[in-house]
This record gives C-alpha cells, sequence and structure tokens, in this order.
C-alpha cells in the first residue's frame, strides 16, 4: 500500500465533516474491499483514508416506524446472527452467508458491500426485492432514495465524494414479506456469482394467486436489476410450478449478461431462469408456511 | 499528523519482577516445551532381506509440533540486520524493445539505497537448460510479468513508492500468444533469430498408418489444457547476504539449492565456491521453486549497498513472474477394433511455453512418452512441439506433463468406450498394461498393477451397482 | 505515525507505526508475532487469520490502527510453555499439517468456531474453514482433527463441570 493519512472518525457527523475537510479522501469500514483496492492499484492510492469503523451511530439492527433499519457498519456476521433478521427476512441472512468467508464477513460491512456495487454484489438482491431504500448522510444532512436507484454503474452509486452511506431500511409495509435469496457461483466458498436472484412476493390465500411480485437479478447487468416483464407476468396469477417456470423465462428479458472466464452470457441466462423459478417457489412456500404457522398459533 | 479516535482500553501490565513468581497461563513467552515424540526410526529400519515394516504404520510428523505452534520459521520469518527490502518493477507490456530506463528520480529517494537495471547484473541469463531468460529484461521485454529494475530501500513501502518514480521507454513489439500460431514461419519471432519451435521430441513404434488400415473405427479428436499457477501458499522469498571476505550467502526457500547455486555462480561470474546457498523450510512448492527467479538482483543489489537485501514475492508477482504449468493443444487420433481394442494411436502434441524454455524439455519428454497412455499400443506415433510465446513462462509442475496427456487419453477413451458400447471400466481392462507389457518407447515394465487398481477402484466405488 | 495500544495474547503492548500498516505487518514486525502468515495479502487465503474481539479476521484487511483498544489473539497465545492447546495436539496427531504455512491461520479459525460450537457438524468445520487456503495437506485431514480436539476439549469441560 502506498503512505496516506488515517483519521478515525467517532460518528457520522464527523465522518462527513471529515470526508469535507479532507476530500478526495476513501472511506475504511470493514476494509475488505478498499485495503484490497488500495494493495492491488497503485493509482487508486488516496491522501487520506476516513476510518468509520467506530461511528458508533452507524451500527445496529432494529425494528421501528419506518420499518427494519440496518446501520451501514453493520457486519455480514452479524446479519446472519441477528435473531431479528433470521425471523423477518432469513433470506437476507442466506444472502450474508454467501458473501466471502468467516474472516471477510467478520469484517465486511452491508453498506460497505453496498457501497462497492459490483454487479454480482451479493447483498444486494434480496434487499432490491424487498424495496429497501437507503439513507445517505452528507454536509447538508441526510437524504433518502431506493436501493435500485442507488446503483448506478458497476463500482458506481449515486453518493457524492463527501456523502457516506449510513444505514438501510425495508419498509414498514414489507416487514414479514416472504422472499428468497439464491446464488450460483463456481464454488461454495469465497467465490464470485455468476448469477445471484432474489424473490419476493404475496400470496393471495383465497385465490391462491401472486401479488406485490419482485424479482431481482446480480451479475447479469452493470447494476441488480429488476426483472420487470416476469413480475408484471406473475401479478395476478395463479401460483402453480408452471407459471412460477414461465417467469423464470421471461426473467431472462431482463438480464443482459456478459461472458466472462467464469461463465459465458448463454449460460448465465440459463442461470437466471431456474435461479428465478426456484427464488419464486421457496418465496411461496415461505408465504404457505407462515400462513399455517399463523392458523395454527 | 493522525487523530486517535478514543483512548485505548489500557490492560494493566502484569509485573514480572525478579524473584517474583510470573503469571503465565494465557500468555506465550516461550515456545511450548512439550516433550516431541520421536519419529520411530528404529522400528522403521529393515532388517536384512526383510520388507521395510514401514508401510502401514503411522509416524508423527517430525515438523508437525512447530507448524502447529506457528514457530516454524520461514523466509519471510526472517531478518538480518540492516535488511533492505527489494521490489521490482514488472514490464507490463508483452512484446518490447527497452528504448529507455530513467532510475534517476527513484534514485534521489529517501530511503531508496540502490536501483538496478539489467545492466547491473553480470550474465543476464539463465535457465535450467537453455539460458534464455533475463534476471531483469535489458533490452527486449519477452513478456508482461517481466522485471526492468530493481529497488533496495530501508522499508518495502518505500521501494514500492520508487517503483511508480522508474520511467521506462518501450518500442511496443507485435506479441504472440497462440502456440499454434507460434509455430508458423511467418509468425513474430519471441527470441529472435531463434525459431519458436525450441525442442521437440518424436516416438515411433510399430507402423500407425497400418494400423489406421486394419481398424474398425477411427476416433479423432483435439484436446486442451489451460495455464495452472501453483500457488503456495507461502510467495517464492530470498535473502541476499555478502561477507566481508566477498562470499555471497542467499537464504531461499527454493527447492533445488544446488541449481540454484551454479545459477548465481553463472550470472554473478562468481566461483561456485564463493556462493552459499542455505534452503529454509519451505511454505508449498509443487514445482514452481526449482529455480532462481530474482536472486541474482537481490545478490546485486546487496553488494552495492553493502547490506541484507530481501525480496518477497506478491501473489500477483507469483502468477505472472514465476513458472506455470504448460498448456497443451492435444490432436489424438486412435483406431480400435471392433472390441474396443486399440490398434494404433497417433499423437500430436503442441505445448505452450511462454516466453522461457525453464523446465520445457522435460515436460516436453514425459508428456511425449506417456501421452498414449497406459495401454498396450502396437502402433504408436507421438510427436510434441514446444513452442515460445509472448506469456508467463511455463515450467515444471507436479507430474511434467502427465496430467494434460491423462485428461485428453482418457477422455478419449470415454468417447471410444460410449461409441462402441462398450463399458468405460472394461475397454481400459482390455487395453491395459500388465506385467511384462513394453512402454512405446520400448521398456518393459514389471510390477505393473493398472488393472488391479482398476478393478479395487471400481469395487469400492460400487461401478456396477451405479450403471 | 499512528499510535496503537492493544492486548496481545493478553498483554498489553503499543507500537506506533505508520497509518498504512496493516495490523499483520504490525503483529509480524513490530511485535516480532511471525505466526500469522503473508499469503495472498488479500484476504482470500486465511493464512494471516488471527482472533480480534473474539471473532477470527484476515489480519492483512485491517489497519493496524483499527485494532487499537482491541484483544487480539494469535497462534503465539495458545499454547503454554506445558500445554498445547488441544487443536494443535490433534493437528500433530492427525499429520494435518504438511508445508505448514497455513497451519496458523487453520488453527485460529478453527479455535474460532470450536468457542462458538463446541459440537460442529462436518458442514460447518467446512464453513467455518472456507477462508483458509491449503495446497499441501488438504482439507479431510484438519476436518477430522478440528473434530477430534472438539471431542477432546467437550470431554474436559464436562469434566470441569463434575
Amino acid at each position: 500500500m502506498r503512505a496516506f493519512e488515517y483519521f478515525t472518525a467517532t460518528d457520522s457527523k464527523h465522518a462527513v465533516a471529515l470526508l469535507a475537510e479532507h476530500a478526495p479522501a476513501r472511506v475504511l469500514a470493514g476494509g475488505t474491499d478498499l485495503l484490497a483496492d488500495l494493495k492491488s492499484s497503485p493509482s487508486h492510492a488516496p491522501k487520506t483514508v476516513v476510518d468509520i469503523s467506530r461511528a458508533a451511530d452507524m451500527r445496529g439492527i432494529e425494528v421501528n416506524a419506518r420499518g427494519l433499519c440496518i446501520g451501514a457498519l453493520v457486519t455480514h456476521s452479524e446479519i446472519m446472527a441477528s435473531t431479528v433478521i433470521r425471523d423477518l427476512f432469513p433470506a437476507l441472512a442466506d444472502a450474508a452467508h454467501t458473501i466471502g468467508a468467516v474472516q471477510t464477513r467478520n469484517l465486511g460491512t452491508l453498506g460497505g458491500n453496498l457501497v462497492t456495487a459490483v454487479p454480482s454484489v451479493d447483498s444486494g438482491p434480496t434487499l432490491v426485492a424487498l424495496d429497501a431504500q437507503v439513507t445517505i448522510a452528507g454536509p447538508a444532512g441526510h437524504r433518502t432514495m431506493p436501493l435500485s436507484e442507488f446503483f448506478v454503474a458497476p463500482r458506481r452509486t449515486a453518493l457524492k465524494p463527501d456523502e457516506l452511506l449510513v444505514e438501510i431500511v425495508i419498509p414498514a409495509e414489507n416487514l414479514g414479506k416472504p422472499a428468497h435469496f439464491l446464488k450460483m457461483g463456481l464454488r461454495k466458498g469465497q467465490a464470485l456469482a455468476l448469477v445471484n436472484a432474489a424473490s419476493s412476493l404475496r400470496i393471495d390465500a383465497k385465490k391462491n394467486t401472486c401479488k406485490d411480485v419482485r424479482i431481482a437479478l446480480g451479475a447479469v447487468a452493470p447494476t441488480v436489476v429488476r426483472a420487470k416483464t416476469a413480475e408484471k407476468f406473475l401479478e395476478g396469477r395463479a401460483a402453480t410450478a408452471e407459471n412460477f417456470a414461465e417467469a423464470g423465462r421471461l426473467a431472462v428479458a431482463d438480464a443482459k449478461p456478459i461472458s466472462d472466464m467464469r461463465a459465458s452470457a448463454d449460460y448465465r441466462k440459463d442461470l437466471v431462469a431456474v435461479l428465478a423459478k426456484r427464488t419464486l417457489e421457496a418465496a411461496c412456500a415461505q408465504s404457505k408456511a407462515a400462513k399455517q404457522k399463523g392458523a395454527r398459533k | 499528523m493522525t487523530k486517535k479516535a478514543k483512548p485505548a482500553r489500557t490492560a494493566k501490565a502484569k509485573s514480572a519482577g525478579i524473584g517474583q513468581p510470573v503469571e503465565m497461563s494465557g500468555t506465550l513467552r516461550l515456545p511450548a516445551v512439550v516433550k516431541q515424540v520421536p519419529f520411530p526410526i528404529e522400528a522403521l529400519s529393515p532388517k536384512v532381506r526383510q520388507q521395510t515394516p514401514a508401510v502401514g504404520q503411522r509416524a508423527t510428523r517430525p515438523d508437525g509440533r512447530l507448524h502447529g505452534l506457528g514457530q516454524t520459521k520461514y523466509i519471510d520469518d526472517m531478518a538480518f540486520p540492516g535488511m533492505l527490502y527489494c521490489k521490482i518493477k514488472r514490464a507490463g507490456i508483452a512484446s518490447a524493445l527497452i528504448k529507455k530506463i530513467d532510475t534517476r528520480e527513484a534514485e534521489a529517494m529517501p530511503g531508496v539505497m540502490a536501483v538496478i537495471t539489467g545492466k547491473d547484473i553480470p550474465v543476464n541469463s539463465f535457465g535450467p537448460s537453455i539460458k534464455d531468460q533475463p534476471v531483469l529484461a535489458d533490452d527486449r521485454v519477452f513478456h508482461a510479468g517481466d522485471g526492468v529494475a530493481a529497488v533496495a530501500a530501508v522499508t518495502e513501502q518505500i521501494a514500492l513508492e520508487a517503483l511508480d518514480k522508474i520511467k521506462v521507454e518501450y518500442e511496443p513489439l507485435t506479441p504472440i500468444f497462440d502456440p499454434v500460431e507460434a509455430m508458423k514461419d511467418s509468425a513474430p519471432k519471441v527470441h529472435p533469430p531463434v525459431s519458436n519451435i525450441y525442442a521437440t521430441k518424436l516416438i515411433k513404434k510399430g507402423d500407425v498408418e497400418k494400423g489406421f488400415r486394419e481398424s474398425y473405427k477411427i476416433f479423432e479428436a483435439t484436446y486442451s489444457t489451460q495455464m495452472v499457477e501453483h500457488v503456495p501458499l507461502e510467495p517464492h522469498c530470498s535473502i541476499a547476504s555478502w561477507d566481508a571476505n566477498g562470499r555471497l550467502t542467499i537464504h531461499s526457500t527454493l527447492g533445488r539449492i544446488t541449481l540454484g547455486r551454479t545459477d548465481m555462480a553463472r550470472t554473478l561470474q562468481l566461483p561456485l565456491s564463493r556462493v552459499r546457498m542455505v534452503a529454509t523450510i519451505v511454505g508449498g512448492n509443487f514445482g514452481g521453486k526449482n529455480e532462481i527467479t530474482q536472486e541474482p538482483a537481490l545478490a546485486v543489489l546487496s553488494k552495492k549497498t553493502g547490506r541484507p537485501v530481501k525480496g518477497t514475492f506478491t501473489r500477483t508477482e507469483e502468477f505472472i513472474a514465476t513458472t506455470t504449468r504448460h498448456p497443451i493443444i492435444m490432436n489424438y487420433k486412435t483406431g480400435v477394433s471392433k472390441d474396443g481394442r486399440i490398434l494404433a494411436r497417433k499423437v500430436r502434441l503442441v505445448l505452450d511455453g511462454g516466453a522461457y524454455c525453464s523446465w520445457s524439455e522435460t515436460t516436453l519428454g514425459k508428456a511425449c512418452i506417456l501421452s498414449p497412455g497406459p495401454y498396450n499400443i502396437e502402433n504408436v506415433h507421438s510427436e510434441a512441439f514446444v513452442v515460445y510465446t509472448n506469456k508467463t513462462m511455463t515450467g515444471a509442475m507436479r507430474g511434467f506433463g502427465a496430467p494434460q496427456v491423462c485428461f485428453a487419453y482418457e477422455s478419449q477413451m470415454d468417447e471410444i468406450a460410449c461409441e462402441l458400447g462398450i463399458d468405460p471400466l472394461e475397454i481400459r481392462l482390455r487395453n491395459a498394461f500388465h506385467e511384462g507389457s513394453s512402454s512405446p518407447t520400448g521398456q518393459v515394465l514389471h510390477s505393473v498393477v493398472v488393472k488391479d487398481s482398476l478393478l479395487q477402484a471400481a469395487e469400492r466405488y460400487g461401478w456396477k451397482e451405479a450403471r | 505515525m499512528t499510535d496503537v495500544t492493544l492486548k496481545i495474547n493478553g498483554e498489553t503492548r503499543s507500537a506506533a507505526v505508520p497509518p498504512e500498516t496493516t495490523l499483520l505487518k504490525m503483529l509480524r514486525e513490530s511485535f516480532s508475532l511471525t505466526g500469522a502468515k503473508l499469503g495472498c495479502d488479500v484476504g482470500d487465503c486465511g493464512a494471516c487469520t488471527v482472533i480480534v474481539d473474539g471473532l477470527p479476521v484476515n489480519s492483512c484487511l485491517m489497519l493496524a490502527g483499527q485494532a487499537d483498544g482491541r484483544e487480539v489473539l494469535t497462534i503465539e497465545g495458545l499454547a503454554t510453555p506445558d500445554h498445547l492447546h488441544p487443536i494443535q495436539k490433534t493437528f500433530e496427531d492427525c499429520a494435518s499439517l504438511q508445508c505448514g504455512f497455513c497451519g496458523p491461520g487453520v488453527i485460529m479459525s478453527s479455535k474460532a468456531l470450536l468457542d462458538a460450537n463446541p459440537n460442529p457438524s462436518v458442514a460447518e468445520i467446512r464453513d467455518a474453514l472456507a477462508g483458509n487456503l491449503c495446497r499441501c495437506t488438504g482439507y479431510t485431514k484438519m476436518i477430522e482433527a478440528v473434530q477430534q480436539a472438539a471431542q477432546v476439549m467437550r470431554s474436559a469441560k464436562s469434566k470441569r463441570a463434575a
């Protein structure tokens, strides 16, 4: 690593002030992406690194009137261990489990994963499928936006140089909405996704039809994308295996994968169809299981 | 310069004055002194005319204890007083003429003790067989991982920053990456005026054309394998130091230090007796640490500065600047009888040698000899070529070419079995070497257990049941 | 320079290092604790694994400054002069370390696993060791050793309880 100056922020406000004071600076949260980048690309060496890993107000997982709020500094391990998250959105814990390995999950943060914004970002699809919002702190205060708009391009987000992602919020109306995440990598551990996908939906118990369908795909476009054609198709339709399979086939239309050393575009398209179908089926099963559980109570 | 976030939690340091009992639990001051289970050498020594009783015995690894304690000292765990750190500037261009290297700005940096280029190496070429590899490329770059300059500085950090200050002017040349293309006369030469095909081998047995004429069916296919890096967990690392009498000592993680010693003597124009190589514990080799890489540069830097110089490769350098496994393009033409007996096999191998020969000749020979597979074949024609390309050099790696050809002939065996409707195990049993079989080169084979091991494997796997 | 004060293997230590120094570099160069190794320097191989505040992390991906005020356990802190840690013992018994370069990292990951989960399944052990690469020994013997160590540690615990 090339030399840099190092400042530690005590909270998000302090961090924003430090970013403004020492621009252009880079933000250190978990460090798993930043340090690897600084070591491999000397040209990326910043003059200043602002360490936000001790910003206490950016930690914590809580449910409040706004919904499920996850601090940007919550690590992947903390997400996996959180009973709140495992109760409400097991898919989020599943997605966290597919990131890196134990050591990197203990360091790496949800916020960092989203800000790095690689196309295969594993925490992206589930959050997008649950209509997550992000809270951004800047010199002028806070602003919020949908996560789907936060991703701009590979490794580019809507963050300005003096801004900080502080919180991720899954809106209150989606609390407990059935969702499922799947990832296909070349290995089980420490793999980049060839394709990852998440779906969320609600099932109308009487009619057995789907509503509020969301399908989000990763690693098949410059950013996480919604498979809107497939979503539209399923909306109001019966929750059957045939319809889920058809939705999977339609999801391919919204995927624009590339061929690279890991997989060909065609293979990725096939994966999209399979993963979209399976996540829909699993989310549907979750919905039914929840209803049975509710009925027994 | 740096702000501290909050005062650190200060734990009370334990006082351990003279005469006071020292509380040791949970802390480590000394390596554990638990008695080591002795390696049962006596129990394992065979008596006269007796089969060694070692087989089947469980022995404790003599080095396991220190490994588990984290006390094993690999070379990167060593430091000598006054030691400097070396970093090497990599070309980053596959083929080019070097017009100019300006090291002045780097040399002027505080903490930089010396900068050298290829011109500073007394004999700037080495290699286990063909001496075609420069220690530091001086007038021509042969692949992107070539070093063009080396820096010794008081810290690794400064050495790294100095690399950015070295300016190299290149005149790019047309590189060649495809080994089959590189065989053509019209292809750009990697080491002009030498041909890109730098070694060949031909093995002939019987008459393949006759064998093909007599065959019931002929199968033709091309197989190819990719480049593989050894990825030892421990990167290449060496420390060079000179004593006052002009003797050079190299501490190194290399596997073949005797060969390394001759290379050092040759590149530095020193009598062999002036070079001492000390092999340190190796953190993985697999054939990738079989020859010197940066060591002559470290020695020259050490001589220039009068201080020990350590060079540790980054993981990136492991991939771009050390040897790898040969990718091979393998054409197989095989004639078989109706009952699946191989009557003739013609093989053509093109080995991608990368920029330098390294252990290519050995690999070429072994790949060629083993290419027909462990099968009784009367008529064999196997030819192999190893070709220069402007890529990372390929060299020794476990098996020396055997795994690649195994992939090809076993793949084809399956295709033949499938086409003829013969069980894949059965077709191998029909063709496999037996006691007294002779190899394609005429070697008569003894203790041949191919069939036994195949049958045993099939039984343990449950081959019949699975089919 | 960044001032760092932290607890390493139970002892309070301090160092002043350049800000870009990683925890790994500080451990190895400022404190001569060379058990944690530099293998890839980007968090893939796990040879640098140490336990920080109870959690295994890649010390190559943590700045020394981030470790200020924390508790760090390295491979050197497991054994006492009289006793190997049970994991070190079973790794030796099962011949789980060949070249040994990955060993300290693997053992630290195993230690963190067994502290949190005294009776892990093979799948859980694999998951816990997914961030530790080995090129010589392979993982089978390591998993065996972790299982055996778990057994030893459980029976020691139940003996203490009784």
